[in-house]
């Protein structure tokens, strides 16, 4: 279960700030996913590297599973990014000189994993993404885009992380294999109760997902789709929809 | 993967720069080698100096090291008076023969043949030692200026033996008649085979022989030879550590003056003083308790105190270099880690978002530093063991040329000796300088590499550490 409040990010750019997110608050489930969706430069990323704990928010908190980001100390949330979270950056942050197998198994081995259990999950993870075998121990830095791509997904997956967040995941796919990333979402957050908030690069992915969510000049809405007409209901605007966000957060907690 | 591995896998990630590290640092690391190594050769050969020198005083004859040919010879009543000095700890007389070989075609037939009595002793010691001839062969031929030393003292004998027109000449060799088990400068005899003389103040009919000596004469312990057509007994032989200080045998006291029919004369008397400060106090006594007009005293130390402050210098010179060296290699290290965690920030920032810990990133750059530090030294360690001995040399001689030519001629440790068996009065300081030799022994260059790494972790930690102060939102800047 994860609490979004009244979230603000404010950068500085020459002597006026900007607001990529400002003021967001929302609440997912367990096992759920969702999406955000956006123009390029709405703060997406933003969003999500403040949920990864990848940066610290302006003002307002993350609450995961009860537990408040923002009075923990580094080291909690050194440990928080290791156990809980899977990120997948869009420019997928891979180690070059590393092959594709050492790049997966470095998160196992952060969590003090014996070196034949995290080699053998490493390649169970590369199956998983489709990698096929003989470039499993290839330097990633000599991999196409979309098996990077997949690499950094494999990577995401490796502690069995409670929240997943992935930027764009499917960016460098062809359809089939991105078809195939998005089951594997799909049954990780159905099958393992896993958390996923994804921002698809095409409205197909969207589509796909259980909630989808819009950034807007640092605000935040969710479209919800009632007998095939979709609606835009923006959050924390007004007093009704925040009650209304605040009293689906205080019905799903039970 | 482990950490180790990643570290090693990322010294070697762009390998011409790599070499290029590895070069300046074998260039630091060798530098600083080297320089221990000279420093410790150096400060051996210190210690040395001092142990056999240190508080060594000579008392010969007043003249007699000059070209004079010397005044009254000492007694052993001054023997007494100068033992009866303040501080002196012992006194030690010695009674210098010199050897000259029965030649071959007369030593069938020795009987009635009169010693070589060369003018003057021959050599430029200047004072003359009692003559006399001996069975034994000199171990060590006679170069130009042994030869030239020994015309003078050889040319009755030629002109004696007639049908012999140029006889191969041989140095002579020194017998010194000794008070006790002490070599001529007052340091104890290394006795390797046998035993000493015991009583050194009786007539033993027995001698030690210098290695060489003994060798090439084939005499062994418990061997016989003859000095003046007196049989003496080989009791043992002794290694004095140079070519021209085996070519001498030693007597008892008693012995050495009895054939030179001299009992109670003294070539010199060798003093050692209770200690190294009062050395010098000791010496103004002994001077006003012989008489100046009488005798002289000489510090043994003079003139290689001046060789040992010279080899302190360098002393002082290596260790400032080898620090300077280890500075040097630990800043190296400093500046290269610190553009290596600049360069690799996001790299950092991806480790972080994946829930690397700050400790894990900050160890794997000091194995880094210590993979880039090993095969320096590796290199380095190369480069030291085969330029120390030159540095060491090149130190050393720069260093000790004032010294040498400082040091007074003639006033050699020889004194009274002919030239040449002590290896020259001059010769005794330039030998001792060259002798060091800087060989690049594994314990110190073991040690060297100890503190080349300690530098090394001390210069790796600071850019580890600002590893720490990177935040892992760097994935997301733009490269
Ligand atoms: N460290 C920063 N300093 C200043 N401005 C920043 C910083 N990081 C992001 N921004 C700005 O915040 C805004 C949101 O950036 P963000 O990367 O979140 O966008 P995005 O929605 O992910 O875009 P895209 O779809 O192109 O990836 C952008 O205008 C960006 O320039
Ligand atoms: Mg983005």
């Amino acid at each position: 279960m994860i609490v979004v409040k009244d979230l603000v990010r404010q950068f500085k750019s020459g002597d006026r700030t900007i607001k990529p997110v400002n003021r967001v608050s929302f609440g997912l489930e367990r096992g759920t996913l969702a999406s955000i969706v956006g123009k390029s430069g709405s703060g997406k990323s933003t969003l999500l590297s403040l949920l990864g704990a990848l940066d610290k928010p302006t003002s307002g908190d993350v609450v995961v599973d009860g537990m408040s980001l923002a009075g923990l100390p580094d080291g909690k949330l050194t440990e928080y990014r290791r156990r809980d979270i899977g990120f997948v950056f869009q420019q997928f942050n891979l180690i070059p000189n590393l092959s594709a197998v050492d790049n997966v198994m470095l998160p196992i081995e952060f969590a003090g994993v014996r070196k034949v259990a995290r080699r053998q999950r490493a390649g169970e993870l590369l199956e998983q993404v489709q990698l096929s075998q003989d470039k499993h121990g290839r330097r990633v830095n000599r991999l196409s885009g979309g098996e990077q791509q997949r690499v950094a997904i494999a990577r995401a997956l490796a502690n069995e992380p409670k929240l997943i967040l992935a930027d764009e995941p499917t960016g460098n796919l062809d359809e089939q294999t991105g078809e195939h990333i998005v089951e594997l979402l799909k049954s990780l957050s159905r099958d393992h109760n896993t958390t996923i908030l994804v921002v698809p690069h095409d409205r197909g992915l969207a589509n796909k997902t259980d909630r989808r969510f819009r950034l807007q000049q640092g605000r935040l809405s969710e479209e919800t789709v009632r007998g095939g007409v979709r609606e835009t209901s923006l959050d924390s605007e007004g007093v009704p929809a925040q009650a209304g966000t605040a009293a689906s957060v205080g019905g799903c907690a039970g | 993967m482990s950490v180790l591995a990643r570290s090693v896998g990322n010294a070697f990630r762009n390998k011409i720069r790599t070499a290029a590290i590895v070069a300046v640092l074998a260039v630091a690391i060798g530098l600083a080698l080297a320089m221990l190594v000279a420093n410790q050769a150096v400060a051996a050969k210190v210690q040395e100096l001092n142990a056999s020198v240190g508080t060594v005083l000579t008392v010969n004859p007043a003249g007699g090291q000059g070209f004079e040919g010397g005044g009254e010879p000492l007694t052993q009543e001054q023997a007494a008076t100068a033992a009866a000095v303040p501080n002196v700890a012992s006194v030690v007389g010695t009674k210098a023969l010199r050897l000259g070989t029965e030649t071959a075609t007369t030593s069938g037939t020795n009987a009635g043949r009169t010693p070589p009595t060369g003018p003057g002793g021959g050599g430029p010691g200047g004072q003359s030692a009692a003559a006399a001839t001996t069975s034994l062969q000199a171990a060590i031929d006679a170069g130009t200026l042994g030869n030239r030393n020994g015309a003078g003292g050889t040319g009755t004998n030629t002109g004696t033996t007639g049908t012999q027109t140029a006889p191969a000449f041989s140095l002579p060799i020194t017998a010194t008649g000794i008070g006790a088990e002490v070599d001529s400068t007052g340091k104890a005899l290394t006795i390797i085979d046998g035993t000493g003389l015991g009583d050194y103040s009786a007539t033993t009919g027995k001698a030690l022989l210098g290695t060489t000596l003994a060798e090439k004469n084939g005499l062994t312990v418990g061997s016989t030879f003859t000095i003046n057509s007196q049989a003496f007994t080989v009791a043992g032989t002794f290694d004095s550590g140079t070519a021209f200080g085996n070519n001498a045998l030693y007597l008892s006291l008693a012995d050495a003056q009895h054939l030179a029919a001299l009992p109670g004369e003294l070539s010199s008397m060798i003093v050692t003083v209770d200690s190294m400060e009062n050395v010098e106090s000791t010496k103004t006594a002994l001077e006003n308790a012989l008489g100046t007009d009488k005798a002289d005293v000489t510090q043994g130390q003079r003139n290689l105190e001046t060789a040992a402050s010279s080899l302190n210098s360098v002393k002082g010179i290596s260790l400032i270099a080898f620090v300077a060296a280890l500075a040097t290699a630990g800043i190296i290290i400093l500046l290269i880690m610190v553009m290596l965690v600049r360069e690799r920030r996001r790299e950092i920032g991806v480790l972080k978002a994946i829930g690397a810990r700050n400790r894990t990133i900050g160890l794997q750059f000091v194995l880094e530093a210590l993979v880039l530090v090993a095969l320096g030294s590796t290199v380095g360690a190369a480069v030291a063991s085969f330029a120390s001995g030159g540095i060491a040399s090149a130190l050393i001689s720069s260093n000790s040329a004032t010294a040498a030519a400082a040091t007074p001629r003639g006033a050699g440790m020889g004194g009274g000796f002919p030239g040449g068996a002590q290896g020259g009065p001059f010769s005794g300081t330039t030998q001792l300088l060259t002798s060091v030799s800087a060989n690049a022994s594994p314990p110190v260059i073991a040690a060297g590499i100890a503190a080349v790494f300690g530098v090394a972790i001390i210069g790796a930690l600071v850019p580890a550490l600002l590893t720490a102060r990177i935040r892992p939102i760097e994935v997301l800047r733009g490269e």
